[in-house]
Formats: C-alpha cells, sequence, structure tokens
C-alpha cells in the first residue's frame, strides 16, 4: 500500500506546488492523476520516489518510510518504483539495449556496470522486457532512430527491467498521437492486470481515465480536489478540476468505455 | 503646431536654435530623449575621433551632421521625425575618412609596389621540389663599404680559381659595381650573392630579380651589380671606418639523376613537426579542458554560493585567456621557455584549454536532464548516472570540437614558426629572410596543402561523429580487442613521437619560472600611470693620468660619490663609494669621457643598500686615460645617476600609445571586412549553385569560384600579411589588405551558402502575384539575405579584432607590432597593458556583434 501523507511542496522561487495533499493507493489500483498543467501532477509522481524532496509530509510505501530514506535506503526504494516520462528520457546516443539494461543499475555492480559489464541474465532480462512490448528486432538500434511510440516503449522496457511493484507514468502518452497513447496505455494495464503492478499515471484525457483507471484523483493548484472512481467524474467534476472553460476532448473514438 | 509627442511648449524653432547651440538638446526638450542623447554621444564620439587623428578636413561631414540635428529639432517640433539615413551617411564617411588615415591606406603602393611583390607570386610557380644533385663552383671576392681615404688592406683575399675581379675596392649601398669572372663551368648560369662582415648571406638582387649571369664558352662572364643594403644593425660602421663585405659568384651544375631537394625534406620534416606541436597540444588541451569544463558548466554548479564562484572564477580566466590570440601566447611563452617547439606547444595548448572548455562547458550545459532524472528513477549512483546518461550524451559533441579544435591548432601551428621557432611557418620567415623565395614558395605551398587536405578530412570525419553510427554492429569480442588494441597501440605510439618532436622539456618549464613569473607579474599590473622623472648625477672627477688636471666632487643635498684614488694610471684598482643616496634604489655607475660619452662601470649595476651607500671594486678603464689628441682632451669623471620622481601621477606613455594603436587596430578590422565584404557579395552570386544553374558554363563558373574560395581560405591570414608587407610595405596598410584579402573568400564562401539555401516560397509567391524579376529580388530574395549577410559581417569583423592584433608581428601594424616591440625590449608591463587593451577590445566587441546579432536573427 502506498500512503501520501500531508504532502506539501514548496520550491525555493516560493511557487507551492502542492497543499497538504493525503491519499491512500491499494497495491493492484491503476490510479489516475488529473489536472491541468502545472496543477502539480508532476511534482506529486517525483516526490514519491523522491526525485524532488518534498518540504512536508509523508510517502509512506509498503510500511518503508520513503521521505525519511537516504543514500542506500533511497536507491533501494527506489529501484522498486519503475517511472516513465512525457519525454521518454533516453539516452538518444545509446542503443535501446543499453537504454533498457540501464534500468537495471540500481541492481547491478556499482564498478562493473561502469564498464558497461552486466550478468548474463540481466541480458535475458533486458531481452525478455523487449520481447513483451514488441521491439526485440530493435534492441541494437540507436535510440533516436526510433519511433516516439516505439521510444516509450523502449522506456517501458526499461523500467520492467527494475521489477517493480509500483509504476510512476508521468503522461506518458502527451507526447504520443492517440492510436499509439492507447497502445502505451494497453501495456501499463497489462503490467496492472497480469503483474499485479500498482500504477499511478497522470492523464489529460478524460476518455483515457474512464478506459483504463481503477480510481481517479484529481488536482487543482497543488489541492487535492476530487478522489473517486471514474464513473464519478461527471462532466461536472471535470470541470471543476479543470476550469469552466475545459471541454471534453475524445481520443481515438474507436474505443468505447 | 503641436507636436505629435504633444505637451512640449517649445516652439520648433527654439528646438532648432537649441539643438544648433548643443547638439541634441532641442531633441531632448521636446521629449525625444534617447534620440537627442543619442545625438549628443555620436557627435562627441566623432569630435573625439577627428580631434585624436587631427583629420582637419573630416570637420565638414561633422558639422553637417551638427546642422542636421538642428533640421532635424525643428522637424520633431514641426511633429515629423526625419529618418537618420543622412547623420548615418556623414558619420560613415568620417569613421572610414579616420580608417583610411590611420591605417596609411595608400592605393598607389599597390601599383608601385608591385615589382617587389613579382618574385614571391613568380617563386610560387616554382617550389623546389626535387632536383639533380649538382657540383658547385664558387668565386669570392672582399669589397669594403663604404669608401674612405686612406682605404685599408680587405682583412682577406679573391679566390684564385674561379678567380673574381671587381673594378672597385670599395663601393656604398646602392652603387654599380662591376664584376666579372673566369674559371667557371662554361655555358651556364650562376648566382651573385652578398656576404656581410659578420656572415649574414643574401642573394644579390636588382630591380626585383635576383642577379643571374651566363658565363661564355670559356668560362667567363661580366656583369654589373647594386651593392645591397647589407650593414649588420649591430655593428655599423663608426665615421671613418669602412667594413669588408664579400660577393661571391657560385655555379651549381647538375649531374646524375634527379633527388629530392634539401628543401623539400626540410619541408617534409616540419610538416611532421607541425602536425606533431598541433596534437600534443590538443591532447594535452583535453585533458586540462574536460575537468575544467565541469566547473564551468553552469548547470553542475549552480549548486551553492562555493560552486557558483568557481563557475565565475574558471569562465572568466577561460575568457581572458581565450581573448588573447595563440601566437601572442607564442611571444610570452619565448620569453619563459626560449625559442622553439616547446613554447609554441604550450602556447597552442593554454589556448586549446581555454577555447575547448568553454566549448565543451557548452556542451555539458545543453544536456538532456531527462536521461538523468530516469536513471536516479530507477536507483543508480552518480557515478553510474554519468556513464550512462551524461557520457553518451556529450561524448559526440566533445570529440566533435576535439576534431574542430585540432584543425584549428594545425592552421595555428603553420604559422605560430613566424614568431617562435617551430614548424612550418619557421622556414617561412626564414628563408624570406634569406630571400629564397622558391624555398619560402614550397613552404607556402606545403602549409596551403596540410591546412586543406586537413580542413576536408576533418569535416568528414566530425559529420561521420555527429552522424554516429545508428545501428550497433554485432562484431565478435576478438576482433572488437585487436581493433581497440591496434588503436591503443597507433595512439601511444603517435604522442610518443609528438612529445618528442614537440620538444616538451617541464625542466626548462621549470628554470624559466622566475622569468615567467616576472612576467605575469609586470602583465598582470597594467602601466595605467607613471610618474614624471628627473635624472640627478653626483660626479668625481678623476684625472689620468695624475697631473692632468684637477681632481674635485660635486654633491647634491649631501649625496656624493668618493674615490678611493684622487688620480692614478689605467688598470689602477679603484674602489668607488656612494655615500647619502637614496636608499634602496637602482643607480647606473658610469665612467663618464670629456666627449660626453659614457659607459657603464657594470652592467645591471646597482643598487643602494638601506642607507643610501654603494660601493663598487673596478679598476681605472683605458678610455679614461686623457688624450690630448682627440675631443677626450679632459680628465673623465665617475659619475653616479639615479631618477627622482618630480610631480605627481600621470596617463603613462605606454598607455597612451597602447589607446592609440587600439584605435588603429579596430579601424584596420573595420576597413578590412567592408573591404571583404564590398568584394564578397557580387563575387559570391558565382559561387551559388542556385544562381549559376544547370548549364555548362554555370556549372564551370560554380566549381571554378567554389574551388578559389576554399583554395585561398586556406592561405592564413599571417602568410598573407608577410606577402602583402611586401607588397605595399610594412604597416596597417599590409594587414588591412591581406585581413581584406583572407575575408573575401571567407565571407564569399558563407554568402554564396546562404544565396543557396534561400527560400523559394516567397519568390514563387510573388512570381504568382505578376511580380517581375527585379520586383522579386527586391521583394522576396533581398529581404532574405541581408539580416544573413550582416551577421556573418559581424562574425567575421570579430574574428578581425582578434587577428588585427597579432597580424603586426609580421608587418601588419597595429597593436601587435608594439607588443612584440614591448616583449623584445623586456618591457612587460606595457606589454601588458596592451594585451589588457586587446582583452577589454575583444571583450566588448564581442559583446556588441553577439548584441547585434542577436537582433538580426
Amino acid at each position: 500500500m502506498l500512503r501520501v501523507e500531508n504532502l506539501t511542496k514548496v520550491f525555493p522561487n516560493g511557487t507551492v506546488a502542492l497543499k497538504d495533499v493525503s491519499f491512500e493507493v491499494e497495491d493492484g489500483e491503476f490510479l489516475a492523476v488529473i489536472g491541468l498543467s502545472g496543477s502539480g501532477k508532476s511534482t506529486l509522481l517525483r516526490c514519491i520516489n523522491r526525485l524532488i524532496d518534498p518540504t512536508e509530509g509523508r510517502v509512506v510505501w509498503h510500511d518503508q518510510d520513503v521521505t525519511a530514506a537516504q543514500g542506500k535506503d533511497l536507491r533501494r526504494v527506489r529501484r522498486q518504483i519503475g517511472m516513465i516520462f512525457q519525454q521518454f528520457n533516453l539516452v538518444k546516443r545509446s542503443s535501446v539495449m543499453t537504454n533498457v539494461l540501464s534500468g537495471r543499475l540500481g541492481y547491478a555492480h556499482p564498478w562493473g556496470s561502469l564498464f558497461h559489464r552486466f550478468p548474463a541474465e540481466d541480458h535475458k532480462r533486458a531481452m525478455a522486457a523487449l520481447e513483451r512490448v514488441g521491439i526485440v528486432d530493435k534492441a541494437h538500434t540507436r535510440a533516436d532512430q526510433l519511433s516516439g511510440g516505439q521510444q516509450q516503449r523502449v522506456g517501458i522496457a526499461r523500467a520492467l527491467m527494475q521489477e517493480p511493484n509500483l509504476m510512476l507514468a508521468d503522461e506518458p502518452v502527451a507526447s504520443l498521437d492517440p492510436v499509439l497513447a492507447h497502445s502505451i496505455l494497453q501495456y501499463l494495464e497489462l503490467l496492472n492486470r497480469q503483474d499485479g503492478i500498482t500504477v499511478l499515471c497522470s492523464l489529460h484525457f478524460l476518455d483515457l481515465v474512464h478506459r483504463y483507471a481503477t480510481r481517479v484523483i484529481g488536482l487543482k493548484d497543488g489541492e487535492l480536489v476530487f478522489d473517486g472512481v471514474p464513473a464519478d467524474l461527471t462532466r461536472q467534476r471535470f470541470k471543476e478540476v479543470y476550469g469552466e472553460e475545459a471541454e471534453m476532448v475524445t481520443v481515438g473514438g474507436n474505443l468505447q468505455d | 503646431m503641436q507636436t505629435s509627442k504633444g505637451v512640449s511648449s517649445v516652439a520648433a524653432w527654439q528646438a532648432a536654435l537649441f539643438s544648433l547651440l548643443l547638439p541634441g538638446s532641442g531633441q531632448f526638450v521636446l521629449k525625444h530623449r534617447v534620440r537627442g542623447v543619442g545625438v549628443l554621444v555620436a557627435i562627441l564620439v566623432l569630435l573625439g575621433l577627428v580631434l585624436w587623428g587631427s583629420a582637419w578636413a573630416l570637420l565638414a561631414p561633422l558639422l553637417a551632421i551638427w546642422l542636421w540635428a538642428a533640421w532635424d529639432a525643428f522637424q520633431l517640433g514641426n511633429g515629423r521625425t526625419p529618418g537618420i539615413g543622412i547623420p548615418f551617411l556623414f558619420g560613415a564617411i568620417i569613421v572610414y575618412g579616420m580608417g583610411v588615415q590611420a591605417t596609411e591606406i595608400q592605393p598607389g603602393r599597390l601599383v608601385s609596389g608591385w615589382p617587389s611583390m613579382l618574385p614571391y607570386l613568380k617563386a610560387l610557380t616554382q617550389p623546389e621540389l626535387f632536383e639533380y644533385p649538382t657540383e658547385d663552383v664558387a668565386g669570392l671576392v672582399p669589397i669594403q663599404v663604404p669608401c674612405i681615404d686612406p682605404l685599408p688592406e680587405p682583412d682577406r683575399l679573391p679566390t684564385e680559381d674561379p678567380k673574381l675581379t671587381i673594378n672597385t675596392a670599395c663601393t656604398s649601398v646602392g652603387d654599380t659595381v662591376h664584376v666579372s669572372g673566369e674559371g667557371f663551368f662554361p655555358n651556364f648560369e650562376g648566382e651573385i650573392w652578398w656576404l656581410n662582415p659578420i656572415g649574414d648571406v643574401q642573394r644579390v638582387i636588382v630591380d626585383g630579380e635576383p642577379v643571374v649571369f651566363t658565363t661564355d664558352e670559356n668560362g667567363r662572364f661580366q656583369i654589373d651589380i647594386k651593392a645591397p643594403l647589407a650593414v649588420p644593425v649591430t655593428q655599423q660602421p663608426g665615421p671613418g671606418e669602412t667594413q669588408t663585405h664579400t660577393i661571391r659568384a657560385e655555379q651549381h651544375r647538375p649531374y646524375g639523376s634527379l633527388q629530392e631537394t634539401q628543401t623539400l625534406s626540410l619541408v617534409l620534416e616540419k610538416i611532421g613537426e607541425t602536425v606533431a606541436l598541433a596534437f600534443m597540444a590538443t591532447i594535452l588541451g583535453v585533458i586540462f579542458a574536460v575537468p575544467l569544463s565541469f566547473l564551468a558548466a553552469r548547470n553542475l554548479m549552480e549548486g551553492n554560493r562555493v560552486t557558483r564562484f568557481i563557475y565565475t572564477v574558471t569562465r572568466t580566466v577561460l575568457n581572458v585567456i581565450r581573448s588573447i590570440e595563440t601566437l601572442m601566447w607564442a611571444i610570452v611563452f619565448a620569453v619563459w621557455v626560449g625559442l622553439g617547439p616547446f613554447g609554441g606547444t604550450l602556447a597552442l595548448w593554454l589556448h586549446t584549454v581555454a577555447a575547448l572548455g568553454k566549448l565543451y562547458s557548452e556542451a555539458i550545459e545543453s544536456i538532456d536532464p531527462g536521461p538523468i532524472e530516469a536513471l536516479r528513477a530507477a536507483g543508480a549512483r552518480g557515478p553510474q548516472v554519468a556513464v550512462y546518461a551524461v557520457l553518451p550524451q556529450i561524448f559526440p559533441t566533445f570529440t566533435s570540437f576535439t576534431l574542430y579544435r585540432w584543425d584549428i591548432n594545425v592552421r595555428m601551428s603553420t604559422v605560430i614558426g613566424l614568431v617562435s621557432d617551430a614548424g612550418l611557418g619557421f622556414l617561412v620567415i626564414q628563408w624570406i629572410r634569406l630571400n629564397r623565395f622558391s624555398a619560402m614558395a614550397t613552404a607556402i605551398i606545403a602549409i596551403v596543402l596540410v591546412i586543406a587536405i586537413l580542413d576536408y578530412v576533418s569535416g568528414k570525419l566530425r559529420q561521420r561523429i555527429i552522424v554516429g553510427s545508428p545501428v550497433t554492429r554485432e562484431i565478435s569480442p576478438t576482433r572488437r580487442l585487436l581493433t581497440r588494441g591496434a588503436f591503443v597501440l597507433g595512439f601511444v605510439l603517435v604522442f610518443a613521437w609528438s612529445w618528442r618532436v614537440s620538444q616538451i622539456d617541464l625542466v626548462d618549464l621549470v628554470r624559466g619560472a622566475p622569468d615567467g613569473w616576472r612576467l605575469i607579474k609586470a602583465f598582470a599590473v597594467p602601466d595605467v600611470t607613471d610618474r614624471p622623472v628627473e635624472e640627478q648625477l653626483v660626479t668625481a672627477v678623476l684625472p689620468v693620468p695624475c697631473g692632468s688636471g684637477e681632481s674635485s666632487i660635486s654633491s647634491i643635498s649631501g649625496a656624493r660619490v668618493n674615490l678611493s684614488l684622487s688620480c692614478g694610471d689605467v688598470g689602477d684598482p679603484l674602489i668607488i663609494t656612494g655615500h647619502e643616496l637614496p636608499p634602496n634604489t637602482d643607480v647606473s655607475v658610469r665612467w663618464a669621457f670629456a666627449d660626453d660619452a659614457y659607459l657603464r662601470i657594470q652592467s645591471n649595476c646597482c643598487e643602494t643598500d638601506e642607507t643610501g651607500s654603494l660601493r663598487l671594486e673596478t679598476a681605472i678603464h683605458p678610455l679614461m686615460e686623457v688624450d690630448p689628441t682627440s675631443e677626450r682632451n679632459a680628465p673623465g669623471q665617475v659619475v653616479i645617476t639615479w631618477d627622482e620622481v618630480v610631480g605627481g601621477p600621470q596617463i603613462s606613455e605606454s598607455l597612451k600609445t597602447v589607446f592609440n594603436l587600439s584605435l588603429v587596430t579596430l579601424l584596420m578590422a573595420l576597413l578590412a571586412t567592408t573591404l571583404g565584404a564590398f568584394f564578397a557579395i557580387p563575387l559570391s552570386f558565382f559561387a551559388a549553385r542556385n544562381v549559376m544553374g544547370d548549364t555548362p558554363l554555370g556549372r564551370a563558373v560554380y566549381y571554378a569560384f567554389r574551388t578559389l574560395f576554399n583554395l585561398f581560405r586556406s592561405v592564413e591570414p599571417m602568410i598573407l600579411v608577410l606577402i602583402c608587407a611586401a607588397w605595399v610595405s610594412a604597416g596597417p596598410f599590409a594587414g588591412v589588405l591581406a585581413l581584406a584579402l583572407n575575408n573575401i573568400p571567407n565571407l564569399g564562401k558563407l554568402f554564396s551558402e546562404t544565396i543557396e539555401e534561400i527560400d523559394t516560397g516567397p519568390v514563387e509567391a510573388l512570381t504568382s502575384v505578376g511580380a517581375g524579376r527585379l520586383q522579386t529580388l527586391v521583394y522576396a530574395i533581398i529581404p532574405q539575405l541581408v539580416p544573413k549577410f550582416l551577421a556573418f559581417i559581424l562574425y567575421q569583423w570579430d574574428i578581425n579584432i582578434r587577428m588585427s592584433t597579432v597580424i603586426g608581428f609580421v608587418g601588419g601594424g597595429g597593436i601587435g607590432q608594439q607588443f612584440r616591440l614591448w616583449v623584445g625590449l623586456n618591457q612587460y608591463s606595457a606589454a601588458g597593458t596592451a594585451t589588457w587593451a586587446i582583452v577589454v577590445m575583444v571583450w566588448s566587441m564581442d559583446y556588441l556583434s553577439a548584441r547585434a546579432r542577436e537582433k538580426l536573427v
């Protein structure tokens, strides 16, 4: 179980990104985080694996206080938590294989890995991960040669190398076209259903939330303004989160919710 | 009528009157404040420029601007805003007029100097590559310069076989001497050389052509030559003295089979040295630049105050070093470790560290932080993040920058020899001094070839590195090991060879450290002010021999000099003591003779102790002896002199010189850029593929211009300066000419590429609305070209500023010439003043042109 308690983040320039946010996520949930750009979604996800240090509050993952962890402990927590990014965050000049293997760095030998030495089972694991996301043939291609959807699949494969039980996805489909968006979210859904990985995913489109999420939280100006199941997220509630001018946009009309 | 800016109650004619009295004030009271201040500042700056050059004729355009300011105020008062084209034009007339005056541009010299250029140009078509081995014969005859009466016997004899005779035993510089010889190879050509008393050799030149004689079938010849200026600077003959020079006639008759000339083998050897120097400087530069670049990367050093401080210091030091040209560093290091490859390597290395440090740090600043975040999220450690997320991102850019720098280093090391005895440039300057034009031409051609080839290869290589290989090929571990091993081995071998060739000698570096330290100290503290000094002296008369005069001493407020003898003979031991002199002061102790000549008793002497006393043991100098037959017919004196400060601090002479020369340097760069652009713009259209079309003629013209541009771009400006100095004689004009000749192909290439990249969309659009050819040119093409052309011109102006600080080293005038002179005279703090002026000049112009370019693009 992931417990977020009274999380507040104030940046050095005075911006209040999160205001006293608290919620809990049961294992196996697919939690969608919605809200406008700048509402604090990214900050929230990054506070969970401590890429950003919260100003106040606690994050507890499986009874371990993530906010108190330091050094080795912190890395140990982090390697259980996979993360994928809007801009994929691949090393563009490195091959797909190297990018995927780099997801294993939290487990790898601290010195051997500096010379690109990985155990044979890591290579096997990497091939398996690539097979799972369907791009095993691209293993030795340089990352910048891939399309956006393929790059995000490499991002997922890299996260899979961590053998995570929690997956943070920071707007994973915002840089992709609608059809690719569904295919990426289907992979996440698969991980959620088959492997029982808890997923926290920030999303922009209501129909994607309805289609994939088991639960939704909404952030507005850093405050938690909605917490419920997708079915409760009516047009009215949606406007509360996104503001009066927001219009609901559907993505990829071929899929029904 | 009310003004558009409204509320002012000042009438138009009043504003005009204001501006007539004080330019800009009328605009100011009309609330056009920026315009008013701008007018005033512009007029003051231009006035300063005119006064500086005392170019009174240029007061006329200045007056025109002044009147325009009044008219402008009148128009503004009436609610109209005139354009600023007119004052701009007059301003340009003043600036360029000053430029022409300050850089001593005399187009006539292009014509009158042409004959002295011919040997250079002819030589370029006749490089010394291969030759037949020769059997040699030489005849010598002494000749005395100048003629005196009576003429002493020459101190050497003419050769007997072959025999050389001259029609006069003595001559003056420029006079004709008739030379005849016998006993030479028959029916064969030979050369005449002139040797001065200290053994310097030069080819005898008449009317710009080296003298060549041809023997008849009996091995005799006759020829007229002119006595060249060959008297050594350090050993001028005194009045009534003469020196024995030698005329040498030599023939080299080939036999056997062709072999490479000594010139060619020397050139080949120096090509190696050039490349080795560049290699060494680049590798050592990288080793130092990589760690520094991390300290100079803003994104890594934002952390806290300490790291920000380190960042600022590193950046500033790198920038200062970078704004001083490599050639200038070469002169500095020549003082530190002596002339030779090592000093050259150090200079290249230092500039490389600064330049690469900056480029690398910018590469680090522009990396994508995403992957770093991703790996940290996966639980990776710091070093792992560096290896997997940072290195792959910076490696290609670093390698590409390194190659680019190595390219520049090879270019620089071809010319570094012009000031430091290393590489191909050394051969060029050496052979120019010896008037061996065709040998010089061989070296110049080698330089151009080396640069052109390297340019091409490294361009290709850089492109490959940036593109990289999109798919990782699977290669067997053994093969990988073999290729890596070969690579490492090759690198080590090249490195070891370069180390040896560049004569890296750390002992020299340490041994020269006191000199270097003195240099740095003097450089760091520029000569901004000095205080006027007056020479003070105390004397003691010393009659030699005794009885030839009265002994006496003079003193100033207690300061005096005492001698252990009141009189004596030549060679007698003498103790000189000074009393109540200024304490801890450098003084000079001299023998002073009755004819006002003097001689220091000891060089680098002496300093008084803290009580102002001084003691020196010597013996009476032979020249102190009274000689009634000469002007030295009265007793000599022992004199102690020192400088005493009178009056307060004033702006130092060196600062004034530096200020003047900085202006000259700026004007040189301005004129060169203007001239370069003026010729490059029309020429560039011939080198643009889309303009020349696809006809056979068009293609031929296109390729011809492209090739010419590329070829001339490979001729380093420093080499051009050498040639231009021969053409229009050394000075700022030669510098301007050389820079302009270098700018034409450089700008031409950039311009033609811009023309090729024109967006055809607007042309299409205008054609579709029925516009004519000229209309399309004016509305669709020129607006696209102008901003880019201007940006390139500004960029070239930046480079020209830097170049114009060093072209003076080889006869291009400007501040570089003075810098080299000062370093040569050990006046390091004056040289330091020049250096700081250069730093300021380069920085401010860099800043201005960067701002201007931002606005353009």
